[in-house]
C-alpha cells in the first residue's frame, strides 16, 4: 500500500463530505472558465491584431464619416503597404433585430488585406471582383441563416436607402469564406463599395473607416503622424490607430468587463476557499490519533505533510477538472446563441493551464495548516487526544 | 402543543449557543452565503438601476417619429419634407402661439474621455431647437445658462460632466474643428437626457454636413392615446413610413436589450455561486449534527421529540443563512448602492447610471440566501432526527 491509495481512501472515508467539497470546487472552476473564456473572447479584437495594422477614423467618432478621396491620399503615403476602405452597411435580414454584420468595401483589396485571416477561392476572388451586386458571406452567417451560394437576398438597412426609397438591397450571394485562423470571425457580409455608393440615396462618397498595414511596426508612428497631420484643420479630421488599442476602447465603453469578472471569479473563490480550507482543519483534526499511530509506526514528519497536502491537491484536481469539463460544455451551448456577441466564445488553452495551476494552488492553500499541523503534531499528544 | 413549542425553543437555543464551538465552519457558511447574495444583488442593482435610468427618461405623451427600421436614433434619418409633415399630423398639441409642439433633433457621437478611466467613449451629442428642452420633463439649468441659438454653444447634462473630462462649465472642447463653449450644466430629473450633450440644431446641421435633416422628430400629443392617430398618418401616407412611438416606448425597447443582459449574467451565477455555497452550508451542519450527536441522544432519552431535534437543526441552519444574507445585502448596499457607472446604450453611446437596490431586489436575495438554508439544513436535520438514540449515547 502506497502513500497514494492512503491517501486516496483518506479523501473518501466520509464520501458525502468529499463530494459536497468536489461540487463547490467544481462550481468555482466553472465559473472561473467560463467567465475567463467570455473575457477572452470579448476581447478577442485586441489579440487577433496584428501590430502592423493600424485604423483611421473621423476624429469626432467612429461612427462620424470620412471622404472616400481620403483613400487614395493615405494610400500614398510613405510606409503604408495595404490599405482598404470600410462602410458600416447596418445591415438586418427580415426583420430589424437580425443584425447583420456588413461592411461595403473594395473587393480587391478587400481580399488581399484578409487573406491571412479568411480562406478565398480562386473562382470566388474573381467572382467578387466581377459581379457588382454580388456579396461574399462568411460561412458562420451563411450557417446562421441557411443561406446557399447562389441565393438573392434582400439585406435592409438601419441607416441607408436607395435612390427609389427602398431600405433593402438585393443581393445575390455569390461565394463563401471559412476561417484561416480560430480568432477570425466569420459571421460577416461584404459588398462591392461601388455598386453601394452609387444607389444610395445620401452620404455619398463617404466611407466609416480605412484600415491598413504598414511597411514595418517601426514606422506605425511615423505613418499615424502624416496621416494626422495631412487631415488637419479640415472638415474631417482623423484619428489613427492601432487595430489593438481602437479594439480595447471599443471593448472598454461597455463598462470595465474585466474588473467585474475578477470580482465574481474572486468571490466564487474566497467562498470555497473559507469552505474547503475549514473542512480540510476539520477533517484532519479528526484523525489526530491515527496520525500519531501513523507516526509511531515511522511515518516522518515530512512524509505526513505531503500526504495531508497530497489529499487537498487531489480533492482541488477532482472537483476542478470536472468543473472544466462542465465549462467546456455550457460554452458550447451558448456559443450559437450568443455568436453575434462574441463570436470567437472557446476554452482556449492557456485559460485551461491557467485552472490547473490556480486547482494545484488552491490544494496547497487549503491543505497547508492542517498539513502543518500534522507534521508537528506529537505522538503523545495525538495518542492523548480524544 | 405548547410542549412542542418549548421543546424546539430549548433544543434551538442549544444549538445556537454552541455555534461558537464551531464558529470557523459556520463562519465559513456565513460568509459563503453573504457573497453569494453580494454576486446577486450587485449584478440586480445595476440592471435596475440602468432600467430605471433610460425607461423612466420617456414619457407617454411624447411621441417619437424615427425612420422605420432603424432602431434607434444614431441610425435613423428624417428629412424635412418628413419633419413638415409630421408638424402637420394629428393629435399633436400646439403651443400659446399654434404652433405645433414639434422638435426635429440632430443625434451624433463625439468622444470623451472617462475621468475614472482615462478610456475613450462615445457620448451622445444632441442638436436640438427652442422647443427641444420642454418637450421633456423637469430640464433646468443647475448652472450657467441656455446655449444662443447660432452659436457654438454648448449645454452638458450633469451627469455626463460628473464622468467624463472636459466638460465643466467655461471649458472649451473642440469638434470638428470647431471650438464649443460650455455655457450651462442642466439637470433633466435623472433621465437620461442627463447623459447628452446639447448644442443649436442648425449649428450642428452646418457643421456636421447634415443640413436640411434630422434624425429624429419628438411631439407633444394632446393626449397619450393620440400616438394611434398619429401611427395611422405615418403608414397611411407613403412619403412618411416613419415608425411612430411613444417616447416611453421608444427607451424601454432601449433599456431592454442591455437590462435583460446584466440580469441573464447575474442570476445563473448567482445560483451557480448558491449551489456551492450550498455544499458548504451541508458540510456545516452535518458536522453540526456530528458533534452534537451525544447532545441529541441525550435529549432524545429524556423525552425531546425527534421533530424538535430536526427543526432545532434545520433552525440553525436557516439563521446562518439568514445572516450571511442580511451581510450581504448591506456589503452590497454599502459599496454598491449609488454606485455611479456607465455603459454603452441603445446607440452607440454612453449612458450614465446609478446602481441602485431596491426593497424587492434585497427581498430576492434574502429568499436565495434562505432557499440555501433550507436545503442547507434539511438533510442534516433529517439525520438528527432519525438518529437512534443508543448509538448517539455511545459516540460514534
Amino acid at each position: 500500500m502506497n502513500d497514494l491509495v492512503l491517501i486516496r481512501k483518506n479523501l473518501f472515508r466520509r464520501k458525502l463530505r468529499a463530494i459536497l467539497m468536489m461540487v463547490s470546487i467544481l462550481i468555482a472552476f466553472a465559473i472561473f472558465a467560463v467567465l475567463a473564456s467570455f473575457e477572452r473572447a470579448f476581447n478577442a479584437g485586441q489579440d487577433r491584431a496584428t501590430p502592423d495594422r493600424l485604423v483611421v477614423l473621423n476624429k469626432i467618432n467612429f461612427t462620424q464619416p470620412l471622404p472616400i478621396s481620403y483613400y487614395n491620399r493615405v494610400a500614398a503615403v510613405d510606409g503604408v503597404a495595404q490599405i482598404n476602405h470600410f462602410s458600416w452597411f447596418g445591415g438586418y435580414y427580415q426583420e430589424p433585430r437580425n443584425f447583420v454584420a456588413a461592411f461595403a468595401v473594395d473587393p480587391e483589396n478587400w481580399m488581399k488585406l484578409r487573406d491571412s485571416d479568411f480562406v478565398f477561392s480562386p473562382e470566388i476572388r474573381a467572382a467578387f471582383i466581377r459581379e457588382r451586386t454580388g456579396v461574399l458571406v462568411g460561412a458562420r452567417m451563411m450557417e446562421k441563416w441557411g443561406w446557399k451560394i447562389g441565393d438573392h437576398i434582400p439585406i435592409s438597412s438601419n441607416i441607408w436607402s436607395q435612390k427609389n426609397g427602398s431600405h433593402a438591397w438585393d443581393f445575390t450571394i455569390i461565394g463563401s469564406f471559412t476561417a484561416r485562423i480560430p480568432q477570425a470571425d466569420t459571421n460577416v457580409m461584404v459588398m462591392s463599395y461601388d455598386y453601394f455608393n452609387e444607389t444610395r440615396s445620401f452620404g455619398k462618397d463617404l466611407i466609416s473607416w480605412l484600415a491598413l498595414r504598414t511597411t514595418s511596426v517601426a514606422a506605425n508612428e511615423r505613418v499615424t503622424n502624416a496621416i494626422d497631420g495631412m487631415f488637419a484643420n479640415s472638415p474631417y479630421e482623423t484619428r489613427t490607430d492601432s487595430e489593438k488599442a481602437f479594439s480595447k476602447a471599443f471593448a472598454a465603453q461597455l463598462g470595465n468587463i474585466a474588473l467585474i469578472v475578477e470580482l465574481v471569479v474572486g468571490a466564487a473563490f474566497v467562498t470555497i476557499l473559507m469552505i474547503v480550507g475549514n473542512t480540510m482543519v476539520m477533517t484532519v483534526r479528526e484523525r489526530t490519533r491515527e496520525i500519531g499511530v501513523l507516526k509511531t509506526l515511522g511515518f516522518s514528519g515530512g512524509r505526513i505533510l505531503r500526504m495531508v497536502l497530497g489529499e487537498s491537491i487531489l480533492l482541488a484536481l477532482l472537483g476542478g477538472l470536472p468543473g472544466l469539463g462542465v465549462a467546456l460544455l455550457l460554452i458550447a451551448r451558448v456559443r450559437d446563441s450568443l455568436m453575434s456577441f462574441v463570436p470567437t466564445l472557446s476554452l482556449y488553452p492557456d485559460i485551461v493551464a491557467a485552472a490547473v495551476g490556480l486547482m494545484v494552488v488552491f490544494g496547497i492553500i487549503t491543505g497547508l495548516v492542517p498539513a502543518l499541523n500534522a507534521m508537528r503534531l506529537n505522538i503523545v499528544t495525538a495518542l492523548g487526544r480524544n | 402543543m405548547r410542549s412542542i413549542f418549548l421543546q424546539i425553543l430549548a433544543v434551538t437555543t442549544i444549538n445556537l449557543k454552541s455555534l461558537p464551538q464551531r464558529l470557523w465552519l459556520s463562519l465559513a457558511t456565513v460568509i459563503a452565503v453573504g457573497l453569494v447574495v453580494t454576486v446577486l444583488l450587485a449584478f440586480l442593482a445595476m440592471a435596475n438601476g440602468f432600467q430605471r435610468t433610460i425607461a423612466d427618461s420617456g414619457a407617454e405623451d411624447i411621441a417619437v417619429a424615427l425612420r422605420s427600421g432603424s432602431l434607434s436614433e444614431i441610425n435613423s434619418v428624417v428629412l424635412r419634407d418628413q419633419v413638415r409633415l409630421i408638424e402637420d399630423g394629428p393629435g399633436i398639441a400646439r403651443g400659446a402661439d399654434g404652433k405645433p409642439q414639434t422638435s426635429g433633433e440632430l443625434y451624433l457621437t463625439v468622444d470623451g474621455t472617462k475621468r475614472s478611466t482615462g478610456t475613450k467613449a462615445s457620448l451622445p451629442l444632441r442638436g436640438l431647437g427652442p422647443q427641444g428642452p420642454a418637450l421633456r420633463r423637469g430640464v433646468v439649468i443647475t448652472a450657467g445658462r441656455m446655449f444662443n441659438p447660432g452659436t457654438n454653444e454648448i449645454i452638458v447634462g450633469k451627469a455626463l460632466g460628473k464622468e467624463f473630462e472636459g466638460f465643466d462649465l467655461g471649458q472649451t472642447v473642440t469638434f470638428n474643428s470647431t471650438r464649443w463653449t460650455v455655457v450651462g450644466i442642466f439637470a433633466a430629473d435623472g433621465s437620461v437626457f442627463e447623459s447628452e450633450i446639447w448644442a443649436d440644431l442648425p449649428v450642428l446641421q452646418s457643421l456636421f454636413k447634415r443640413v436640411g435633416a434630422v434624425q429624429t422628430v419628438r411631439a407633444r400629443l394632446i393626449n397619450p392615446a393620440a400616438i394611434e392617430a398619429l401611427r395611422a398618418y405615418s403608414d397611411s401616407d407613403p412619403r412618411l413610413k416613419l415608425d411612430v412611438m411613444s417616447e416611453a416606448a421608444y427607451f424601454a425597447q432601449q433599456a431592454s436589450n442591455t437590462s435583460d443582459l446584466i440580469q441573464k449574467l447575474g442570476w445563473p451565477l448567482a445560483i451557480a455561486m448558491a449551489f456551492g455555497s450550498l455544499a458548504g452550508a451541508l458540510n456545516t451542519m452535518y458536522s453540526s449534527v456530528a458533534a452534537r450527536a451525544t447532545e441529541i441522544a441525550t435529549l432524545r432519552a429524556i423525552g425531546f421529540s425527534g421533530f424538535s431535534t430536526f427543526v432545532g437543526t434545520l433552525v440553525e441552519s436557516l439563521i446562518l443563512a439568514a445572516v450571511g444574507g442580511v451581510i450581504g445585502a448591506a456589503a452590497t448596499y454599502l459599496v454598491f448602492d449609488g454606485f455611479t457607472a456607465s455603459t454603452i446604450g441603445g446607440s452607440f453611446s454612453q449612458v450614465v447610471f446609478n446602481f441602485q437596490l431596491s426593497p424587492r431586489l434585497i427581498g430576492q436575495g434574502l429568499l436565495l440566501a434562505l432557499v440555501v438554508g433550507l436545503f442547507g439544513g434539511l438533510f442534516p436535520a433529517l439525520r438528527a432526527a432519525r438518529m437512534p438514540i443508543v448509538a448517539g449515547l455511545y459516540g460514534s
